[in-house]
């Protein structure tokens, strides 16, 4: 632990009842970074942010921000949420519909006693830097889904909060809007150097938007690392199959050379890949491979397989195609329309993975 | 809002406030004689008294055949009712909603004493029927007649319950049902009714549970020919004995809360698994409504029939008589018109008072109710914890008392506590007792109101540096004003309406309308009574135009 570090979380428990929603989790979030936690619904990430505003009751663990013990399940110390200084964003971004635009930002610095000469000020520069000083009389129910989420940041921001949570961030707006507002968080958080927490559901969301994804599954931490070593290396099926759009198939560990498997897929399917786990030889096991990292190829060779082609897809910036392999189906992307037929797929074995 | 300190406060004050009244009247239905004469000792003799006393045994049975009866007539008409306004195309539906809800807003002791002017003996549409087709088949004071009337007047209740829970019920699963072959009338059947018979299990709860409350109509119908239920019979027993028959009464009322105390819990059980058939509901945005055809004019004859019968009769006849000097067969109406009523009420200072004390009471009494039940509703909002069960729990409980009774045990608070009796004769106490046995029905509006608040408006204020306290203030009632101003409007109206509860703590300078009526009609004072009944009637009806204006939900 560095003294850049500003949150940390170590070992926190908490259930609803006797249902264990998170079994221990420990995390760090450093100065000037941003951390996702990605996981799919029911894993544990909203709770664990939850948790770490003060929102939700943890049973064990401990919570640090910025060298402040803010929990402490065992020597029972628990910060209630006014008192820990953060910011939270909102998913609904929680703007109070009876106070205007100002008011709203305004809050929380009329309950740190600012004088009112100073929350004007601070109160338009954190509208003038969120691109919203012209709608400062407005109410929340005038504004648009993007400019509501805006006038979130800005009074979660205001009071200069050593860290700022977002919870899901960029679900209530719609698709199109998502892509822009995700490279406008991105660029408003490096450019004020915040350190923000994040949490979302969205993979690519959390590839693009983040320093460090911690990826949950069940209330723990199965992986955590930079979005590549996410991407790349994978060290469970899990999560494998959560980052990227896969191929997955299940199989027989027919011979073990070194680092690599082959597999037994049925119909004849042999495929060479990297081993990621301790399968021997006869198990049941899945293979992974990233639907861009299957190419069709021209004819026969090494790593190459022959397979039917059931379908081709236009997706707008590429074609899918679908193969029949055995009872599953494989997908692969290339660029130009594809007829039905027999056709040669590469697998470059470092690009499949047997778990 | 609340740390720790006052939450425990409010909740302490407001546990005392329904548990001490109650413990009394437990204490005291197991003493030999008034808890004020030394003499008395624990004993069972109240309750060996009242078993042997044949009386107790008759109101008993007519308590038992007014709930039944009245639930059996309430339950499907109401239901029906609720499924013509909601399900079908009936015209002029946006009109009866708020007359079809008139019945629950007015005194049930006006309106006993509505069907006897109206329909009694020598009543206005008696004599009418009887100038028409030469005599009247009916007798206003027969069981039948009681248990009729008590069943007509209660419809509304049913209709309120069904009424939601059908306009919850989403029209996708019909049409779900309609797709995989189902003709209107299955889907009906195998469908909407099977889905909204948890309310109509709750609601049926419910009407057999008033049944049990019931005391303003038996008190007038049913004393000329001597029908008592257990309301009534506890009333009657106050001067039984010649001396104040204390520990009677409170045997009297400990058997009644055996039977309403767990009817009271059934129904909170039988709710809960109706909220959530409701929280199974599809999207309910659209529903397509029924085409009645020539249906539509015996729905509407039905309807019409029914609102002639609990709402026109009784209240013409309260109107008129309160401007006729008297009434009986061969008199000219025209020749008897009169507003020598009004003047005298006017011109008596107790009258005058009882009008002042009943406005008093229900605007600045239901106003300062409204923010004892906001304060109690913050100290459990978003807060599940141990307290906040217990809370519920005690709300409920004043719930499962009759307001006779009630008013019986604040007044017997008011004389067995020495620092509390100079308040006895005021009209605090009136309020006291108005706030405890409306306690549940205040905290729904209030709690139902604050539900509407959503979590994360009061989390981020929460976040941003606000305690509970803080967000309470700022946010979360800011937010729900309008609820709060809808439920005072409501209390204003329940408390104008309500009438027993202030019977035993009618004293000079405590008087309220309800209660003056109970006890004028007992000395027989007819015009008083029809005149004050009227401003009664007049004094909801200012509060029910007051709400239809704001758009208050007369129902929560």
């Amino acid at each position: 632990m560095t003294d850049k570090t500003i949150l940390t979380v170590d070992d926190l428990a908490l259930s609803y009842g006797s249902n264990p929603i998170l079994k221990g989790v420990s995390m760090q979030l450093r100065r000037g970074e941003v951390v996702s936690l990605l996981g799919p619904s029911g894993s544990g990430k909203t709770t664990l942010l939850r948790a770490v505003a003060g929102l939700e009751q943890p049973h064990e663990g401990r919570v640090k921000i910025a060298g402040r013990t803010i929990y402490d399940g065992a020597a029972g110390i628990d910060v209630p949420a006014e008192k820990r200084d953060l910011g939270l964003v909102f998913q609904s971004y929680a703007l109070w519909p009876h106070k205007t635009v100002f008011d709203n930002v305004a809050y929380p610095l009329k309950l740190r006693k600012v004088g009112s000469a100073e929350i004007a000020e601070r109160v338009q520069a954190a509208l003038k830097n969120l691109g919203l000083a012209h709608l400062a009389e407005r109410y929340p129910h005038q504004l648009s889904g993007g400019q509501q989420q805006r006038v979130s940041i800005a009074r979660a921001l205001v009071y200069n909060p050593p860290v700022i949570l977002l919870d899901e961030p960029l679900s209530n707006l719609d698709a199109k809007m998502r892509e822009e507002a995700r490279a406008w968080l991105r660029n408003l958080i490096v450019e004020m150097q915040l350190s923000a927490l994040v949490v979302t559901h969205d993979q690519s969301e959390a590839m693009a938007m983040s320093d460090r994804i911690l990826l949950l599954n069940g209330g723990v931490i199965e992986q955590q690392g930079t979005p590549q070593e996410m991407y790349s290396q994978p060290k469970t099926l899990f999560v494998a199959d959560f980052m990227g759009s896969n191929n997955i198939l299940k199989g027989r560990v027919a011979e073990i050379r070194g680092g690599e498997a082959c597999v037994e897929l049925g119909e004849g399917l042999r495929l060479w890949g990297q081993r990621r786990n301790d399968a021997a030889v006869g198990q049941e096991v899945s293979v992974v491979v990233r639907v861009e990292q299957v190419r069709l190829a021209e004819g026969p060779a090494e790593h190459r397989v022959g397979i039917d082609l059931a379908t081709s897809m236009f997706l707008g910036d590429r074609f899918e195609y679908v193969f029949h392999a055995g009872s599953a189906l494989l997908r692969a992307w290339g660029s130009r329309q594809e007829a039905s037929g027999r056709r040669w797929l590469e697998f470059p074995p470092d690009a499949v993975w047997v778990f | 809002m609340f740390q720790t300190l006052p939450r425990r406060a409010v909740v302490a004050a407001l546990a005392l406030s329904v548990f001490f009244p109650l413990g009394l009247v437990f204490y005291q239905s197991v003493l030999s004689g008034p808890f004020f004469m030394p003499a008395a000792r624990l004993s069972l003799e109240a309750f060996a008294f009242i078993f042997d006393d044949p009386d107790f045994w008759s109101a008993t049975k007519n308590t038992l055949i007014i709930a039944v009866g009245m639930s059996v007539i309430a339950i499907p008409l109401g239901a029906i009712l609720a499924f013509i306004m909601v399900r079908t195309d009936l015209p002029g539906r946006r009109w009866l909603e708020t007359p079809i809800l008139i019945p629950i807003f007015v005194s049930p002791v006006v309106l006993g004493f509505g069907y006897v002017v109206s329909l009694g003996p020598v009543g206005f549409f008696s004599v009418w029927f009887e100038q028409i087709f030469g005599s009247v088949p009916w007798n206003i004071y027969s069981m039948t007649s009681i248990v009729l009337i008590a069943g007509l007047t209660h419809v509304p209740h049913v209709y309120l319950y069904s009424s939601s829970a059908l306009r919850n019920l989403g029209s996708d699963v019909e049409e779900a049902a309609r797709l995989s072959g189902a003709s209107p009338f299955r889907v009906a059947r195998d469908v909407s009714i099977p889905m909204v018979s948890p309310a109509l299990l709750y609601v049926g709860v419910l009407v057999f549970f008033l049944g049990f409350e019931i005391f303003g109509l038996p008190l007038i119908l049913g004393d000329p020919e001597g029908h008592l239920v257990l309301t009534t019979y506890l009333y009657k027993l106050t001067n039984k004995l010649g001396t104040p028959s204390y520990h009677l009464m409170a045997a009297v009322a400990t058997c009644i809360i055996a039977v309403t105390f767990p009817l009271v819990l059934l129904q909170r059980v039988l709710l809960k698994s109706a909220q959530r058939f409701v929280a199974v509901k599809g999207k309910s945005a659209r529903q397509r409504r029924l085409a009645l055809g020539g249906w539509k004019w015996v729905a509407l004859a039905l309807i019409g029939l029914w609102l002639l019968l609990t709402i026109v009769v009784p209240v013409a006849g309260v109107a008129l008589r309160s401007v006729v000097s008297s009434w009986g067969a061969g008199i000219n109406l025209l020749e008897v018109l009169t507003l020598d009523h009004f003047r005298a009420v006017f011109e008596e200072d107790t009258m005058i008072r009882s009008i002042l004390n009943s406005v008093l009471i229900g605007t600045l009494g239901g106003a300062v109710a409204v923010v004892g039940y906001l304060l109690i509703g913050l100290t459990t909002h978003r807060k599940p914890d141990g307290l906040s069960r217990f809370v519920d729990y005690v709300v409920l409980t004043p719930r499962a008392i009759p307001g006779l009774m009630a008013g019986l045990a604040v007044f017997w608070v008011f004389l067995f506590v020495p620092f509390l009796a100079p308040l006895r004769s005021t009209l605090f106490s009136v309020w006291f007792a108005y706030a405890v046995v409306w306690l549940a029905y205040g905290m729904r509006l209030i709690q139902s109101a604050l539900m509407q608040v959503a979590p994360e408006l009061e989390e981020a204020g929460r976040l941003v540096g606000a305690s509970r306290a803080r967000v309470s203030r700022d946010i979360t009632v800011p937010l729900i004003r309008n609820g709060l101003l809808g439920s005072w409007l409501l209390i204003f109206m329940i408390f104008e309406r309500e009438y027993s509860t202030g019977v035993y703590l009618l004293s000079p300078g405590t008087e309220v309308i309800g209660a003056q009526i109970v006890s004028l009609w007992a000395s027989g004072a007819v015009d008083v009574v029809a005149a004050l009944s009227l401003i009664n009637m007049l004094l909801v009806g200012c509060g029910l135009a007051l709400a239809l204006r704001f758009g208050v939900k007369l129902h929560d």
